[in-house]
């Protein structure tokens, strides 16, 4: 049967037509959606919002160590955070199917400059590349054949195209769920282990050692060998004088604009099926890579003694730009390629905290103030951005407690940094951060904003919040708790709409010798679609256009032709822009 | 009459506007109507105030790349008029623009990092687009909706009327696909999206 599926859901389809018995993963666009199909279709499969992408990629290990399939969802800035545990599974026996679904967020603005291939040569596994949401869930279940039969875990690696496309996908409409199991081993331990049970005594063929032996590499050279016969790969002959070497959605792209190339479509990209390559090679004239993301296979293909043409035609910084079909004909084929080009004077729209969000709070007590503070990449992170400009540094998920904390303990003549951090990056690795500044006798002050989700990423279940797959009042852990549990004495809990409250606690924790949190708790208003208070509007008698009310970043204020104006649909009446009126002009209106 | 081989479509707007479900509901339709279709909704970051596009289309063909091709897009559906020009260099020179003439100024522009397009926004759209459509809520009091919530199925219904397709199979398919919450309110405002497209051609005649 053909339905339209994502790639994400095309992914979710494809673990549980393989037989996956747990999937585990943590929040990150725009893979989170293979978590949410699973969670939402799939009931047969344990599934779990994991605390980070470590702790995610270790249950994970767990569960195939125990002779099940399973799967692992992630994006690769996550994947840094689990890269620990990636090399030592990499380096040891697989039971059950082992996967990661790993998403570089290229094909949007968004630009981090990761790139998940760059693990595959790192930590030495099979990445595969979907073009399309059929292959997506097609290659995921090759995926866990790969890793039962070579005993590797597998990266599917996808991008924000092939998540976020749709496309038909056959599927198997009579199948009937059943876990596959494969357990082998009773023992899988990685290369430190290993070696030093071996290296060094001369019966390291007896049982007792040899179970320890794992021959990764030969593993993996093994699947490049077989690689060049995998339908996978494949070679389509046109004309002889361009060949272009490309795999994932890029390959639907070329095909489009450059009909008439021979292409060597790649569908395993690591190991690089190498004869296949120099097949290709041996038939053209001239070859191009096109690759979304940094030059990898570039590098790679030229490491085989291949002469290929990519970063240099194709420049891929200062900013790490993805493909679309223009940039392919622009470059390859100037002679159909149509001239339009984008506007240059539509203004950016850069990301905001929606109206009446906690987070723009904190950014006006911090301005008002003129208190420095770090933050990291979650909600709180679009405070950073240059139309607010509120903290002084912004850095990785969870980061901003130990950040603000090192600062802290150098420069003892300055007014304290201050750390902010919301609820998902607290739980994700911001945690550890307290803990250190615990254990370390610190004395920052620490802001966790509370929201009772992972809100970035469009909402998804935390220990500290009241819902989720795996939810049970009892096991709820309540930050206030944790904190004072964690040895923090100064815990204070406070609502941001009452702001007077507010910015009394955060000067306070400021102003403390010792370490302070001050927890700012109120739901996420998108998620759990809080009820509008009320509206506020201008008086505009009053009004003296100073813009004083524009600079915390409220979705619901514009400035067009010389006045402020509110946004009524946008508006929920939580009357910060009042608050900063120095003219109260701001009048306020109960819905 | 010819029956349509496919066409391009740009859906353009802002973070929650509903663009990802306009999307939803007409391929669905094309779906049901036999089509291989591509829809891609990636582009622009996705939270409030950011700008949204989805790359709808649908063929007789096989569709190989799910990114419409500058200058390939025969239809603008657009929430919003910025984002109308944002996009307006996918349309092809026979193509048409539906746009709201909803405007949300960004806040680079508010405080002053950016400055908003010169000129008249409409009339950069008519300078190159043949075909034009601006639907103006703002002329219309409905007290039973808030227009602005539903301006999606309100895009949907005029495109709807605009395409001459079967009102019913695509209220079939917004039932399919939009939270049973919302369906009453979604249907008054297909119905009003019509009413306005009547209007229209009466203004046009």
């Amino acid at each position: 049967m053909k339905v339209i599926l994502t790639g994400n859901e095309a992914i979710a389809r494809g673990a549980y037509e393989a037989g996956v018995r747990l999937t585990s993963g943590y929040p990150g666009t725009p893979v989170t959606g293979v978590m949410e199909s699973t969670m939402k279709n799939y009931k047969d499969i344990y599934c779990e919002w994991s605390v980070n992408e470590k702790v995610a990629l270790e249950v994970a290990i767990g569960s195939s160590f125990a002779g099940y399939r399973s799967l692992v969802v992630m994006k690769t800035v996550g994947l840094n955070v689990a890269h620990d545990a990636l090399m030592a599974v990499a380096q040891s026996k697989i039971n059950g199917g082992l996967v990661l679904v790993v998403a570089d967020d290229v094909g949007r603005i968004t630009d981090d400059h990761n790139d998940c291939r760059y693990f595959g040569d790192s930590a030495g596994i099979p990445i595969l590349e979907p073009s399309n949401s059929d292959e997506a869930k097609d290659y995921t279940k090759l995926a866990f054949e790969i890793s039962e039969q070579y005993s590797l875990p597998v990266i599917i690696r996808v991008t924000s195209v092939t998540c976020k496309t749709g496309s038909f996908v056959n599927i198997n409409e009579y199948y009937e769920y059943k876990a596959i199991t494969n357990k082998k081993y009773d023992c899988s331990s990685y290369a430190v282990l290993a070696t030093t049970a071996m290296i060094g005594m001369k019966n390291c063929n007896d049982s007792r050692l040899l179970k320890y032996h794992n021959d990764f590499v030969g593993s993996l050279k093994e699947l490049g060998k077989a690689s060049n016969s995998m339908n996978i790969n494949s070679i389509e002959m046109n004309s002889s004088e361009i060949g272009i070497i490309t795999a994932g959605v890029t390959y639907c792209y070329t095909k489009e604009v450059m009909p008439n190339a021979s292409i060597l479509k790649l569908g395993i990209i690591n190991p690089l099926p190498e004869n296949l390559i120099k097949e290709f090679a041996s038939k053209v004239k001239k070859i191009y890579v096109i690759e979304d993301g940094q030059n990898v296979l570039e590098k790679n293909i030229k490491s085989l003694g291949i002469d290929v043409i990519g970063e240099e035609i194709f420049p891929k910084f200062p900013y790490m730009t993805y493909f679309t079909p223009d940039i392919i004909e622009e470059k390859l084929s100037p002679e159909t390629s149509i001239r339009k080009k984008p506007r240059n004077d539509v203004p950016f729209r850069l990301p905001m905290n929606c109206a009446g969000c906690s987070h723009t709070f904190i950014y006006h007590i911090l301005q008002k103030n003129k208190i420095k503070a770090s933050t990291d990449v979650t909600c709180g992170g679009l405070g950073a951005f240059p139309h607010i400009n509120a903290f002084n540094n912004a850095k990785n998920m969870g980061s901003s407690i130990s950040i603000a904390h090192g600062y802290n303990m150098v420069s003892e003549k300055e007014q304290k940094y201050v750390a902010v951090i919301g609820d998902g990056g607290f739980w994700a690795t911001g945690i550890n951060g307290l803990i250190n500044l615990v254990y370390n006798a610190g004395n920052s002050a620490v802001i966790i904003v509370e929201n009772s989700c992972i809100a970035m990423t469009g909402g998804q279940s935390l220990p500290s919040g009241e819902f989720g797959t795996n939810y049970n009042p009892k096991n709820r852990l309540d930050i206030a708790d944790t904190c004072r549990a964690l040895g923090v004495k100064n815990v204070k809990v406070v609502d941001p709409y009452e702001i007077d409250n507010l910015e009394k606690d955060i000067l306070e924790a400021v102003d403390a010798h010792d370490i302070s949190v001050v927890i700012v708790k109120k739901e996420c208003l998108v998620k759990f679609k809080t009820q509008k208070l009320g509206v506020c509007n201008i008086n505009y008698d009053k009004c003296i256009g100073c813009k004083s009310c524009l600079k915390v970043g409220c979705l619901a204020l514009e400035y067009k032709s010389g006045k402020v104006l509110i946004n009524k649909d946008l508006c929920v009446g939580c009357k910060l822009c009042m608050n900063i009126c120095k003219k109260e002009a701001i009048e306020y209106e109960e819905r | 009459m010819k029956k349509d081989e496919g066409k391009n479509i740009i859906i353009c707007g802002l973070g929650g506007q509903g663009v990802v479900l306009l999307g939803k509901i007409l391929t669905d339709f094309y779906d049901k109507e036999g089509y291989n279709l591509k829809i891609s909704n990636v582009m622009g970051l996705g939270q409030r105030g950011g700008d949204v596009q989805c790359h709808l289309r649908y063929s007789t063909q096989a569709i190989m790349s799910p990114i419409i091709k500058y200058g390939d897009a025969d239809y603008i559906i657009s929430f919003e008029q910025s984002e109308t020009l944002r996009n307006l260099h996918y349309l092809n020179d026979q193509g048409t623009i539906i746009s709201s003439k909803f405007e949300l100024s960004s806040p680079t522009v508010n405080i002053g990092i950016q400055k908003d397009i010169q000129g008249n926004k409409i009339e950069i759209m008519k300078d190159n687009a043949p075909h034009v459509y601006i639907i103006d809520t703002e002329k219309y009091v409905n007290s039973e909706i808030n227009l602005s919530k539903v301006i999606n199925v309100i895009l949907l219904a005029f495109f709807a009327r605009l395409m001459k397709y079967d009102d019913d199979k695509l209220l079939d398919a917004l039932k399919r696909n939009v939270n049973a919450k919302y369906i009453k309110d979604n249907i008054k405002g297909y119905e009003f999206g019509k009413k306005i497209f009547k209007d229209y051609c009466k203004d046009v005649d």
